[in-house]
């Protein structure tokens, strides 16, 4: 995805890691669902994880915030480095976390409340702002998240109101409305038709040229044409990590041409 | 083979593409084989036969595509399966090519036999033997995606190339010693090219018989022996000629 308005050597720099996992693990109370997992997330790259259902993705991206401590019993171990600080450790304010690696479900959660404050209200938690500046903010998330066009008329209108896919978008833009430098995708378009998939997944394309984004996604068509880079995890492992290209094209590992050629029994 | 797709009539498809070929591989080697028979014999109702018989290749050759782009279209094919595809479609047009110079070898072969034989024409059914060789090994490669038997396919073409840089040679010289007949030997230097162009073919099908099992290129210059395009007549001979 190349933008005129933005330095074409920038976006063709060799990538380097946002973030960093080192044999990271994670339990749900006994039960030990990723084993020493080491990989990188580069910054200005999307990359996908793929496998079969139950094989940890999801884990892996849920560890990536620490979101998983809103549930007891569940602990990682190993290190997750965020621009070299491990983010596993004690004493981290959770708050400025999530602020810096924002992060979407499956299925949309506006807030109950209008599309103007399900945009402000995150602002509202880190920043202080003059009505005038927070409209400008409220503004530029929603035409990043490409909603404005369809919302800008009806802005005190419920969030809840819109199409799901506008909802899905409208929950991307108050990901990115408190500037995180990491946004984290759990099968963002998994529950839309193919146009607004489409939608999200140009966004995507959009929205990397600043951020480093994960995403989990079932869809192999999707992962192959909107992530430039691919994690295979099976049952717990990270099988194989590479470009997009490789995994797609020809894969090294045995596991990882059976699954996305569709032979996994 | 790889394991089986979740998916069982995705299996079925990709192997219809694999029979495809195979039996687009067994008409090469009999229209060539007839072909080279009906210069040998020198019968031109069996030529004509081949002529006509081309069609059946034709036919076979858009069966494939239509169902290649129906299997792109519809079940999105990634890796091996890709290559599967894109391979078979390469492979086709390759196989095809091979028929449509056998179907002109027999053309050719009709005029041939309404003229005093010529000797260097024995030459033909040798170079014939040698790619009917190579086709039959390269489809067997292809039937068991046998990647090392496709490269020994490969190399071998360099003894085709050799005979018919010799051939080539041999006609020249009759050409100068009788000038009468060379409309003849115009004949059977294109007869000779295309059976030398067949074997080329046969190299195309290694080549992509190896991507499609690796998935990587095989891209180590081939060796090449045919140095027929570079030959001149030697001012000598031509003076002699004269």
């Amino acid at each position: 995805m190349t933008r005129p308005d933005i330095d074409p050597a920038r976006q063709m720099a060799a990538p380097r890691a946002k973030i960093e996992t080192r044999n990271l693990g994670f339990f749900y109370g006994t039960f030990q669902a990723l084993r020493d997992i080491s990989l990188p997330l580069y910054d200005r790259r999307v990359t996908a994880f793929i496998g079969p259902s139950g094989c940890g993705k999801s884990t892996l991206l849920r560890t990536l915030n620490r979101i998983y401590e809103l549930y007891p019993g569940q602990r990682a171990s190993g290190e997750v480095l965020l621009d070299g600080e491990n983010i596993l450790a004690p004493g981290l304010d959770l708050n400025l976390l999530r602020a810096k690696i924002g992060m979407v479900f499956q299925k949309p959660t506006p807030f109950p409340m209008s599309v103007y404050d399900n945009i402000a209200f995150g602002i509202r938690l880190y920043q202080r702002l003059p009505k005038s500046e927070l409209d400008g903010r409220v503004e530029q998330a929603l035409r990043r998240a490409a909603l404005w066009d369809e919302v800008k008329g009806k802005l005190r209108a419920g969030g809840l109101g819109l199409s799901g896919g506008q909802q899905q978008r409208l929950c991307i833009a108050r990901a990115i409305a408190v500037e995180p430098e990491v946004l984290l995708l759990d099968e963002p378009a998994s529950a839309l038709d193919p146009i607004s998939t489409q939608r999200i997944e140009e966004l995507i394309a959009e929205l990397k040229v600043d951020y480093c984004i994960a995403m989990v996604t079932h869809n192999m068509q999707q992962a192959a044409r909107s992530s430039d880079y691919t994690a295979f995890l099976y049952l717990g492992e990270l099988i194989e990590f590479d470009e997009t290209e490789h995994i797609f094209t020809h894969p090294k590992e045995r596991r990882t041409e059976d699954y996305i050629t569709g032979r996994f029994g | 083979m790889a394991a089986e797709h979740i998916i069982k009539s995705y299996d079925d498809e990709l192997a219809r593409l694999s029979n495809i070929i195979v039996e687009m591989g067994g008409l090469a080697e009999s229209q060539l084989k007839a072909a080279v028979e009906a210069v040998a014999t020198r019968d031109s109702v069996l030529a004509a036969r081949v002529v006509s018989d081309d069609d059946k290749v034709d036919r076979l050759e858009r069966d494939l595509d239509n169902l290649a782009v129906r299997l792109l279209a519809l079940r999105q094919p990634m890796a091996r399966d890709l290559r599967e595809i894109v391979a078979a479609l390469k492979i086709a047009s390759d196989l095809e090519r091979m028929c449509d110079y056998a179907a002109n070898v027999a053309k050719r072969s009709i005029p041939l036999s309404q003229l005093p034989p010529i000797p260097p024409v024995h030459a033909l059914p040798r170079m014939a033997q040698l790619a009917l060789l190579l086709i039959g090994d390269v489809i067997a490669a292809y039937a068991a995606r046998d990647a090392d038997k496709a490269i020994a396919v490969w190399t071998r073409d360099e003894e085709l190339d050799e005979m018919y840089s010799s051939l080539f040679r041999e006609v020249l010289t009759y050409m100068m010693e009788e000038p009468r007949n060379i409309g003849v030997y115009t004949h059977l230097l294109f007869m000779a090219k295309n059976i030398e162009r067949i074997g080329d073919h046969a190299t195309n099908i290694a080549e992509n018989l190896y991507y499609l099992v690796h998935g990587t290129p095989l891209d180590e210059a081939r060796p090449k022996r045919d140095n027929s395009s570079l030959e001149v007549v030697p001012p000598g001979l031509a003076r002699d000629a004269r």
